[in-house]
């Protein structure tokens, strides 16, 4: 028996794993301060320790996804750059956003509830972000619609850029709509600091946290691209393979195929393999 | 449960759903890909702008 041949790609580069491992600690670190060892706040007592993740979290969903996803795609889209390398990586960074994306809107709303009396309501910045995430669950589902691998690249690649297109609106959404949503939580416009201290370095290890998770799923999530397209083609190769054996077979034999009865009319048509 | 906890527990454990889900994904086509033997992904390892 021969043994299995070896995957095209690095299965687990080193240098993920130990992204992945600091994330964690680094996480451990951010629950460890946030809930116990820092201050409840002057305003807001004990409600503040959610703003340890919502920011860092909403940070990720909106600039270290979106940005991803938008350089992916236009790199991919830029014919001197062009390598499906760029369309996986932008569609992994839209999957591991949409994730970070509903957890911005679920810690905003358990925040807000408490501090603003309401689980929802349609502020700017709120709007903004949840058409966000249905950008986002858009180019997934668009990801999923059977297409030339090309084409789909092409596809998702102008479907990014719209998602990009809402970044900004969601960054400026507290400057240009005067609505329920507070401004910067950690600067404001003239870039002065609002939190200090314990809770300024707890926030920080936050944002480290969540950015060393962030590339770590990124990372696991490109390399399921990588063997959805290098194992789909290849079992499409054999099903149209083993269609075109059976159907020359039975040309041979004079059966049905060989009579035209069936040709054309299942979803891998022998009369058009390509 | 306060909305904090609610909170840590909601993001951390979406997160480490999540985290899990792509590592059982990335084996079970691991082993798929080692099953069928399968090629390399189209244009990987081509030299971007080479791709029509």
């Amino acid at each position: 028996m021969t043994p299995a041949p070896p995957l095209s790609t690095p299965v687990r580069p080193r240098w993920l794993s130990v992204v992945g491992l600091l994330g964690f600690v680094a996480m451990g670190f951010t629950v460890w301060l946030g809930l116990w060892i820092t201050p409840p706040d002057e305003v807001q007592g004990n409600l503040a320790r959610l703003l340890y993740i919502h920011p860092p979290i909403a940070t990720v969903a909106l600039y270290w996804a979106g940005g991803v996803a938008l350089a992916g795609s236009l790199l991919y889209l830029w014919p001197r750059t062009r390598s499906f390398f760029w369309d996986r990586l932008a569609a992994a960074a839209v999957e591991v956003g949409a994730v970070f994306s509903a957890l911005t809107l679920v810690t905003g709303s358990l925040w807000g509830r408490p501090v603003w009396g309401v689980w929802w309501t349609w502020d700017a910045r709120l709007t903004s972000t949840a058409l966000l995430l249905l950008l986002e669950l858009g180019y997934l589902a668009l990801r999923r619609v059977p297409a030339d691998p090309a084409i789909r690249a092409r596809r998702c690649a102008v479907a990014a850029i719209l998602i990009a297109i809402d970044v900004p609106i969601v960054h400026f959404s507290v400057d240009w709509w005067q609505t329920l949503h507070q401004g910067g939580t950690i600067l404001d416009p003239g870039f002065a600091l609002h939190v200090h201290g314990s809770m300024l370095w707890t926030m920080g290890i936050g944002f480290l946290a969540f950015t060393l998770i962030f590339v770590w799923l990124l990372g696991v999530r490109y390399r399921v691209e990588v063997l959805q397209d290098e194992v789909g083609d290849q079992e499409l190769e054999v099903s149209l393979a083993e269609r075109w054996s059976e159907d020359t077979a039975l040309a041979g034999v004079g059966g049905p195929a060989g009579s035209g009865a069936s040709a054309g009319s299942g979803p891998f048509d022998a009369g058009s393999p390509s | 449960m306060s909305y904090v906890d609610a909170g840590y527990v909601a993001a951390l454990g979406v997160l480490f759903i999540y985290g899990v889900s792509l590592v059982l994904r990335r084996r079970r086509w691991e082993r798929a890909a080692r099953a069928s033997g399968a090629a390399p992904a189209p244009t990987d390892g081509v030299v971007p702008g080479s791709h029509p």
